[in-house]
Parts: structure tokens; sequence; C-alpha cells
């Protein structure tokens, strides 16, 4: 069966493919796989027109000048169109938002679902700045480059997720 | 690379990643929630295949000097402050940076809300950068910047035999856990929660078996 079309792939398959993704990375990009600093361009970028001395500043200005970082959010872009295309292969449809929110967050509404995530989302990626990396950055490259801050980071990350997750019913 | 030759390869390797975290379910709630509770194993058996393949890439083409490594400085504040946020983040958005773009494609709407807050996220630390970093400078009692330490720099044996031999490792560790938590049922697990709209034909579940 074509691949591109069977609903799911077994989490090694993808994980491979995931990793090999580091070829064209050193050897076209000419840096690690990474997607969290993309966040910091497009936000820049978007400031940029409304604050005339948003791009003054040195870390903003140091996001949005190079190729590299719009390879990284030509990536997330990517990502979107990749997942896109392969629900649509597949005939997978998904709800506007996992069942698993009212089941094991009790989580009521749509609303209180976008609240949370919104929230959420302010804490992951100022989380992840302050790590100057993500799960992609630390745990994907940083572990497979044996880099000392990410063991720490890593490490990090899982006792925050942890111990968060314990205020979550079981999945 | 220009930028557009930057954003035209960003692109294409972005497709690709963007089928692994759909197809696998890496990007659902449930298996980055569930991992963190040790109680789905989806986000780990990638994580440790993903690392694996990395670390066999980098052995060769860093191996034989074609590539530099692109190590992050080891700031200790840092790295232990934003990793804490960035876990809590997980729980609270069922997503992280990268799986939120494969959600929006995906189809779920309450991934424009990670995305939103992630922006917001980074315009936050892009402001107060000097401050925050300043504050979680820790050199004081001893835990400032290690710099862009590897593994390698620590403890002999160069970098090809540890990339290579911890890359083995995983691979048994991947065999253990595939015994414990067959990827099938893992899935089959996830289906519940998106089991709503999900095509109820027995084909569906054939596919799944074959795939």
């Amino acid at each position: 069966m074509n691949p591109l079309v069977s609903r799911a792939w077994s989490p090694y398959a993808a994980g491979v493919l995931i990793g090999l993704l580091q070829i064209p990375a050193f050897l076209l990009a000419g840096t690690a796989l990474g997607v969290s600093s993309s966040f910091v361009t497009v936000a820049a970028s978007l400031l940029s027109f409304v604050d005339s001395t948003a791009l003054a500043i040195p870390y903003f200005k140091s996001h949005v000048s190079s190729a590299k970082d719009w390879w990284q959010v030509a990536l997330m872009g990517g990502i979107v169109i990749g997942a896109f295309v392969s629900v649509r292969l597949a005939g997978t449809k998904r709800p506007a938002m996992s069942a698993f929110w009212p089941r094991v967050a009790g989580i009521q509404s749509f609303g209180q679902r976008f609240a949370l995530g919104l929230a959420g989302g302010i804490v992951l990626l100022l989380g992840a700045r302050i790590a100057n990396g993500c799960t992609t950055g630390h745990g994907l490259s940083g572990l497979s480059q044996l880099a000392v801050s990410s063991f720490i980071a890593v490490t990090a990350i899982f006792v925050g997720g942890i111990v968060a997750s314990m205020f979550l019913k079981k999945v | 690379m220009s930028i557009l030759s930057g954003v035209v390869i960003g692109l294409l390797m972005g497709v690709v990643f963007g089928f692994a975290f759909e197809k696998s379910r890496m990007m659902e709630p449930g298996s980055l929630i569930g991992q963190f509770q040790f109680r789905r194993f989806i986000m780990m058996k990638m994580l440790f295949a993903a690392v694996a393949t990395s670390l066999v890439v980098l052995a060769v083409l860093h191996g034989s000097g074609m590539v530099q490594l692109s190590v992050k400085p080891a700031l200790i504040g840092n790295m232990v402050v934003g990793g804490l946020l960035l876990g809590v983040g997980i729980v609270m958005t069922g997503s992280c940076p990268g799986t939120a773009a494969a959600q929006i494609g995906a189809g779920y709407k309450d991934a424009w809300a990670t995305v939103l807050g992630g922006l917001i996220g980074a315009a936050i630390y892009g402001y107060n950068q000097a401050a925050i970093d300043k504050a979680l400078d820790w050199s004081g009692i001893g835990l400032g910047n290690l710099g862009k330490v590897t593994l390698v720099d620590l403890v002999p044996g160069g970098f090809v035999a540890w990339a290579l031999g911890i890359a083995a490792l995983l691979v048994v560790a991947m065999y253990f856990l595939e015994q414990a938590f067959p990827w099938r049922g893992e899935i089959a697990a996830d289906e519940k929660d998106t089991a709503a709209s999900a095509p109820k034909n027995s084909r569906s579940t054939g596919r799944i078996a074959r795939a």
C-alpha cells in the first residue's frame, strides 16, 4: 500500500525520516534542524509594522536578516502543508479540538480550550526562547550532537512536563 | 543559500516533517502529554528513532569533516528555567512549537491559539531578552555558562565512537519499548480521541494494520 495514503506510520519510520532531514539541514541550510526561532522571525516582522523601533532591538534584528531565518519560517509553513496533504490523502478527519481535552482536562468549550492554548503558547515559546531551543532544536538536534546544553534542557522539559501533567487526568 | 533557495528548501523539508508528525500521531495532545505521564510512548519512540538516525548521519558528516556541529551554549539557568517552562507549555497546549504547525495542517482549530500565544511569547522574550538572561545568569553560584560543550569535550572517545555507541543503545531501547508497548496498539488507543469523525468502516482499520 502507498504509504502516503495510509492513515498511520510507525513512530520508528517517522523518526528515521525526520533524522534524515539533518542531511539537507546541515548540507544545504548549514545548520541543525530547529523550529522555535521562526516564531521570533515572524513576531519581529509583524511588530515592525506597529513598532518602528522593534527591528532596532538586537535580538529581533538578529532573527530577520539571514536566509536561515526564512528557511526556518518556510520549514514551519511546510509542516502545515505536509500535515494537511497527509490527512487529505488518507481521508483522516479531525474535530476543531481533540476529544482529549474534555476527557483529560475537563475543558467544556472551544473558548476555554482557546484561552488555555493561548496562555500555553505564551509559556511554550517564552520557555523555548529562554532555553534557545525546543523539542526539535534541543530534543532532536542538540541530543544528536551530544550537546551538554541539550541534555540539561531536555531533562528540564521532562521535569516541567511530568509535573504539569499530574494536574490532568490519566491519558 | 539565498533567501529564496532557503525558503524552497525549507518548504520541501517541512512537508516531509509534517507528514511524519501527522502519520505517527506524534502531534496528538495525547502523545505528548501521555508521554509525560508514561502512559503513551509514541513521542519517546519517535525521538529515539530520530536521534539515533541523526547520530549516524552526524557520525558520517561530522566524522568525515564535511560539516561543523551547531551546538548551543550551555547557559545553565536558561536551560533549566526555559526547559521547565517549555515542559509546562507543552502540557497547556498539548503541542510543541513544531507540532503546532502540524496540528493546524491536520485540522485542529485550537492550534491557532498555540501559534498566536507563541508569537506573543517570542515577542515578550525579545523585548526583555537582556533582563531575562541577566536574571537567569547563575554564575554567582557557579552555574553560569559552560559554553558550547559536548559530551565529547568532557570524556575521552571522540564523536564518532560516542555517536554510534549511543545510537546502538537507542536501538536496543526501542526494541524493548516496542515489546512493552506495541505501536499499533498506541495508535488505536489514540484514535479514541479522534474517533468522533474517523471513518468507521473496516477499511480504515485495515489501512492501519497494513501501514
